[in-house]
């Protein structure tokens, strides 16, 4: 459907087929989940040729940790999204503890990721299944703590999680390393933009955009259209130009020039015209809703708020 | 029997009603804690939620990621009534190599920045409070209290006239309760137009909402040991 994954069963890799075995789990089944991942399912938040999801850094009461992922996934029932850009923390274990250094901690992490319990994504996975959502993209602090083996190792774990692609706050520089890995693995990497304008290594204007793009073509724009606001962007003129490299939309309001975060439609941000432009053109970018405005009512209810304005958008 | 069944179900129906308007209140009690007393402080703290602010810094200054610590910021414990905050968060601070980005505020209006400015030297109180309460009552250097109390506090007091013989009257963990929180200062704002006596509360509230703000546990096991000494 969203013409981004050309991954297929057959980039099970050795070290999958070791895992599901040790895991009690049969290739076949691991295949038949991950091919399951393909089939194109009923979404409930694909809307009059828009397919929405939610960035659920949105609830900003819940912490973003697995222990929460229970409570994460009735939220977005509630809301109606069926897909979700899912953070990391949300699946992997916290390592941070009283006692235990920052680099120690980093370094289990590491080795978690490596070796991960088998069958452990795939019981992720069908949590979301089960509740009829599914994972857009996976959201990844990559940095250059990462070994090549580490990087690998989360694409595979984003893979069986049924992710099209890996999205992360990166720069320029990092974007390099990461060229080969994304399409070993039938993936994207997305690059998300922030409004950090003076920092030559960071994605906030068009040109590092295009710069970035052009190091891959499995490198897709995750254009979050708040920043880009902020940066003083054209956000219409960027999907004009680079829909074909596009692959979803960070959806939010806020104001020009660095200005505040903002309700839906108070803001600077053209959410309007660029839903439109999705649904007319009929161009198979994800629109995620994220936002930063504050809030006195429950996060649940203010993300029903937005997504009503999205819907009436595209009505 | 009929006279009591009208009036009963008047105040049952009013009852249902004031419990809808209740439940139809969105207000996130269990992210924001239930409102507050004062007006003026719930005011202060909802505009510093509905702006964004506690997103990033927490909603009692508790920082979240890499949001600036408020709650022990050098610049917000030297802010007098917004004159150090008000200026920054209408320019906002651009994003360095390690700093994220704060937007700017530009177009909030002055009463919205004191607001929020409240809000964050009334959390920062509190919290500060917590966190001095929380310490042990340890020993502390009389001399350095002195040179504090110098410094800090004789403008209004001295411990040979209203502070005399104070070391007699209270243990070292009252006198701390009081330095850190002193009871007289307990006074609601009044907005009655005679406000004479209002004001000189209002200014000692001042000075001592920013020392507290400010104290290290050194400083108050200092301060008190210098007034227990005064017998």
């Amino acid at each position: 459907m969203f013409g981004v994954r050309k991954e297929s069963t057959d980039s099970l890799t050795r070290r999958d087929f070791g895992k599901a075995m040790l895991g009690g789990v049969s290739v076949f089944a691991l295949r038949s989940a991950i091919a399951g991942a393909q089939a194109p399912k009923p979404n409930r938040s694909f809307i009059n040729g828009v397919q929405f999801g939610l960035q659920p850094f949105c609830y900003h009461d819940l912490a973003m940790t697995r222990e929460n992922r229970g409570e994460l996934i009735q939220r977005l029932v509630r809301n109606g999204m069926g897909m979700v850009e899912l953070h990391a923390t949300w699946v992997e274990p916290r390592f941070n503890e009283p006692g235990v250094s920052v680099a120690a901690a980093r370094d289990r992490l590491r080795e978690w990721r490596l070796t991960p319990p088998p069958g452990y994504y795939l019981g992720v996975r069908k949590e979301l299944d089960s509740a009829g959502i599914s994972v857009f993209t996976y959201y990844v602090n990559f940095d250059d703590s990462y070994t090549d083996a580490e990087f690998d190792a989360v694409f595979r774990g984003a893979q069986i999680l049924g992710a099209h692609g890996c999205v992360g706050s990166f720069g320029l520089e990092l974007s390099r390393r990461l060229v080969p890995f994304p399409g070993r693995h039938g993936m994207f990497i997305g690059l998300h933009n922030h409004d950090n304008l003076s920092d030559p290594d960071a994605y906030s204007s068009e040109a590092s955009m295009v710069k970035g793009l052009s190091m891959s073509p499995d490198f897709k724009m995750m254009l979050d259209v708040r920043h880009f606001t902020a940066a003083d962007g054209d956000c219409v003129g960027f999907l004009e130009r680079h829909h074909e490299r596009m692959a979803g939309m960070h959806v939010g309001d806020r104001r020009k020039h660095n200005g505040r975060s903002a309700p839906f439609g108070e803001g600077d941000a053209p959410i309007i015209e660029l839903l439109r432009m999705v649904r007319d053109n009929r161009w198979p970018i994800v629109a995620l809703l994220e936002f930063e405005h504050g809030t006195l009512r429950p996060e649940v209810e203010e993300v029903d708020l937005m997504f009503d304005y999205c819907k009436r958008a595209v009505a | 029997m009929k006279r009591l069944l009208v009036p009963g179900c008047v105040l049952l129906f009013t009852a249902s009603l004031a419990a809808q308007t209740a439940t139809h209140r969105s207000y996130d009690t269990a992210f924001l804690g239930p409102p507050m007393a004062d007006p003026v402080l719930q005011h202060a703290k909802e505009t510093f939620v509905l702006f964004g602010c506690g997103y990033c810094h927490g909603v009692n200054l508790v920082s979240r990621g890499e949001a600036t610590d408020l709650m022990h910021s050098a610049l917000v414990g030297s802010d007098e009534n917004g004159n150090r905050i008000g200026p920054l968060l209408r320019a906002g601070i651009p994003q360095t190599a390690k700093l994220s980005p704060m937007p700017q505020f530009s177009d909030l209006s002055d009463k919205q920045i004191a607001a929020i400015v409240t809000w964050i030297h009334y959390a920062r109180r509190k919290g500060r409070f917590q966190e001095l309460t929380a310490a042990s009552v340890q020993s502390g250097d009389a001399a350095a209290g002195k040179t504090y109390f110098d410094r800090a506090c004789s403008s209004c007091h001295a411990i040979d006239r209203d502070l005399a013989g104070i070391g007699n009257k209270y243990d070292a963990a009252a006198l701390r309760a009081a330095v850190l929180d002193p009871k007289g200062l307990k006074v609601e704002l009044s907005f009655t137009v005679d406000r004479i006596k209002d004001t000189k509360i209002t200014t000692a509230q001042q000075r001592h909402h920013a020392l507290l703000e400010n104290y290290s546990v050194d400083d108050v096991a200092n301060l008190v040991a210098y007034l227990a000494s005064s017998r």
